[in-house]
């Protein structure tokens, strides 16, 4: 590997949020030298590959800067694992005007024959570049690509097929298999001809779990964010508030014990001790579950219930259009539930359709009689009222009842002035406003609130 | 051991089959005399990995186990205090300050795992077990151990390893550790053996085994990963399981014929309901294909 491609791949790492010490860059270029005969992927992915969720990352950034010949052949003339079969121009069985009229083939007559080597013809580089030249997002390309791959077509007959029991197991899971491969495979060519189009690795940091919204993130993504969120829930609960409270356990209290022995004339009997006590007393959180919110309120309530010690007393409320109160889910660890309980309450109680006004009405004039006035309140939701009264005189009136009111709102900023969102009406009378959109906002707010 | 190639197959020969792209970190690791820090779910061979290691390499093995509340003084030292105590009884006529040096010197020293092997004299590997069991605390007292081979003891000073020690940290991910102590080590993820490593796994833990069974089970076993369960069988409990159907004088895989066994491969009564549902549907579908 020459000093040009190693220094790249460095900077490409770094720019997609790996950590490279300059140690690992010692460490790397020492392996390099003494072992030649290693594979420089292998010694570079060892060294600077410190977590499981990086060696996809590492793979794609690899693939795109040495192995891609699109994004390289202005830089790299000599580049020795340059692939002619991903020539955009190469007219494979996947060249343009085979199989469907925008240049794909379809899976449904190819699926069954599918593997890594032909997934590569199956969609032309030029097409790719085309799509993402338009104004669509990273998932709504791999959307079209698949579709018009007829990919879901081709899904479907075999879901259809394995429910009817037609398809054996074994070929099911068989099918899981391609059917993941050829997804990967899509996701990363669009990924490179985003990279390449954008001349960035801007589109790469976007799809970082930490970065990515929380609604499109994979079942393994999830995991991750909910492990980040254990992390910082843990680092917190070792941030006592400054008050003190007597205790069983915790360090002796010396005033007390002397004021104790007192009346022993002097002698011990037993130790005082004393803790200190948890910041804030009592939180309320209050979530929106409408459909468009069910992804961000998973990811709250798993960091209310990671966060439970913290708090003398927790109070859990859903809503869309009226309120009900959940809190026994803190308690559980296995969320499961929740989502159960979204279904089945928010279908009898509401009519689908948010209404903010109506719930702060509510939760003023019958649910806060017993909140401390010590209390935070968080509210997660996205403001949009649906074109019905903004009533935010009981906002008002909650806020003046508690210490301080948090709005989590998953959508982008600009989106908050659209003409159905009163988030503009409500964030006068919010202590903080924050955008909770990916797992890097919900870090920065669980620093910033709890 | 001049290659990775040549550490699998130091490995091999201590009964532990390791994968290329495994074997070739391990072996940077070795090379660049950095600790090792192998996750996994449980039961992939991460501990067997550093038991073999240290019988390839001829190290003495020394293992800290770890778990919620591990502190200092069972990992690294303690004083011996009954000792100090005689001491003290045995000198009173002795001037004050000669006693309080005395007291406090290696003489009193009691070495926990990370202490003796910084002390050790002969090569040694140091396991440390399950590390995301531990506290952070202890997370990041391991940071001058990890780095500088050395540790700091207030009343002795800093005390740097005499033989470095080939250090292996294994964590089954059930939390996450800071970005200090993972830059400090080369990483491997180790995952579930491919179906043809499983079953060279298999023959040479258990060489009774025919290769039939052998073979059946580690795809029986493959199939049953597949499913949606809380806890996946490990190598060891395929293992375990080769072994039951075996000591019942089973020549093959029958569907039909595995209730009861279940229990060996599972550990969950939920997980091995679920899996005995399943059976009948394979056992459908394999009598129909018959």
């Amino acid at each position: 590997m020459d000093g040009w491609n190693f220094i790249r791949l460095v900077h490409a790492l770094r720019q997609v949020s790996l950590s490279i010490s300059s140690q690992d860059i010692l460490d790397a270029q020492i392996c390099l030298a003494r072992f030649p005969d290693l594979s420089a992927k292998q010694i570079t992915k060892s060294i600077f590959v410190h977590r499981p969720q990086d060696a996809a990352i590492f793979e794609t950034v690899w693939r795109i800067l040495l192995q891609n010949p699109e994004s390289s052949t202005s830089n790299d003339s000599d580049d020795e694992t340059k692939n002619p079969e991903e020539n955009p121009d190469s007219s494979g069985i996947g060249g343009k005007g085979v199989g469907r009229g925008s240049g794909g083939v379809s899976l449904t007559v190819k699926g069954n024959n599918l593997d890594s080597s032909n997934i590569s013809n199956l969609m032309p580089f030029a097409r790719l570049e085309e799509l993402t030249g338009s104004e669509l997002g990273f998932e709504d390309v791999v959307k079209k690509v698949l579709a018009e791959m007829d990919y879901y077509s081709w899904i479907n007959s075999y879901d259809l097929a394995y429910q009817r029991g037609n398809l054996s197991e074994e070929t099911w899971y068989a099918h899981q298999d391609r059917r993941d491969s050829l997804n990967r495979e899509i996701r990363q060519r669009v990924m490179t001809a985003q990279v390449s189009k954008e001349n960035s690795w801007e589109p790469l940091v976007r799809q970082h779990w930490l970065f990515k919204s929380l609604n499109t993130l994979t079942e393994k993504e999830k995991e991750l964010v909910k492990s980040s969120i254990r992390k910082w829930a843990r680092k917190l609960a070792f941030r006592p508030g400054s008050r003190w409270k007597t205790s069983h356990r915790g360090i002796i209290d010396i005033s007390r014990v002397i004021q104790e022995s007192v009346q022993w004339d002097g002698l011990l009997f037993h130790l005082s001790y004393r803790q200190k006590m948890p910041r804030a007393s009592e939180l309320v959180v209050l979530c929106d579950v409408s459909n468009s919110m069910a992804a961000f309120v998973e990811f709250l309530i798993y960091l209310v219930t990671c966060l439970r010690a913290r708090f003398r007393k927790i109070r859990l409320f859903f809503f869309i259009d009226s309120v009900w109160d959940v809190s026994e889910f803190v308690c559980d660890d296995d969320l499961s539930g929740v989502k159960q309980e979204i279904k089945s309450t928010g279908d009898k109680v509401s009519s689908g359709f948010s209404d903010y006004g109506e719930v702060f009405r509510e939760l003023a004039e019958n649910r806060l009689n017993d909140v401390s006035s010590r209390a935070t309140l968080v509210i997660l939701g996205d403001g949009k009222n649906n074109y019905r009264p903004a009533q935010t005189e009981y906002l008002a009136q909650i806020s003046e009842k508690v210490r301080n009111v948090y709005w989590l709102n998953p959508l982008e900023i600009q989106e908050w002035n659209e003409r159905d969102n009163m988030m503009h009406e409500y964030q006068k009378y919010c202590s903080k406003v924050y955008r909770c959109r990916s797992a890097s906002d919900l870090q920065k707010i669980v620093q910033d609130v709890f | 051991m001049t290659s990775p190639m040549d550490l699998a197959k130091v490995l091999e020969e201590e009964g532990y089959l390791i994968d290329k792209e495994a074997a070739t970190t391990l072996f940077l690791a070795l090379a660049l005399e950095k600790p090792c820090l192998i996750e996994g779910p449980a039961g992939v061979g991460k501990t067997q990995l550093a038991l073999a290691l240290a019988r390839a390499e001829k190290r003495k093995l020394i293992r800290l186990q770890c778990y919620e509340g591990l502190d200092l003084s069972k990992a690294l030292y303690d004083w011996n205090y009954a000792k100090q105590l005689l001491r003290l009884q045995l000198s009173k006529t002795e001037d004050w300050d000669e006693v309080k040096v005395d007291l406090f010197s290696e003489e009193f020293l009691l070495s926990r795992p990370l202490l003796e092997s910084i002390l050790s004299e002969e090569p040694v590997l140091l396991l440390i077990d399950e590390l995301d069991k531990s506290d952070e605390e202890f997370e990041s007292f391991l940071l001058e151990l990890l780095a500088e081979f050395q540790v700091s003891i207030p009343e002795l000073g800093t005390i740097s390893s005499k033989t470095k020690p080939v250090v292996i940290l294994t964590s089954n991910n059930t939390r996450d550790f800071s970005d200090a102590l993972r830059r400090r080590c080369i990483h491997i993820y180790l995952t579930y053996p491919s179906l043809e490593r499983e079953i060279s796994i298999l023959r040479s833990q258990a060489p009774e085994l025919s290769e039939q069974l052998a073979k059946e089970v580690c795809e029986f076993v493959a199939r049953v990963r597949k499913l949606p369960l809380q806890k996946l069988p490990s190598v060891s409990e395929t293992l375990d399981f080769a072994r039951a159907l075996q000591a019942l004088h089973k020549e093959d895989l029958n569907y039909s014929e595995l209730m009861g066994t279940l229990s060996v491969l599972l550990k969950y009564p939920k997980d091995i309901a679920k899996l005995e549902e399943r059976l009948k549907k394979w056992e459908a579908e394999s009598s129909q294909r018959r």
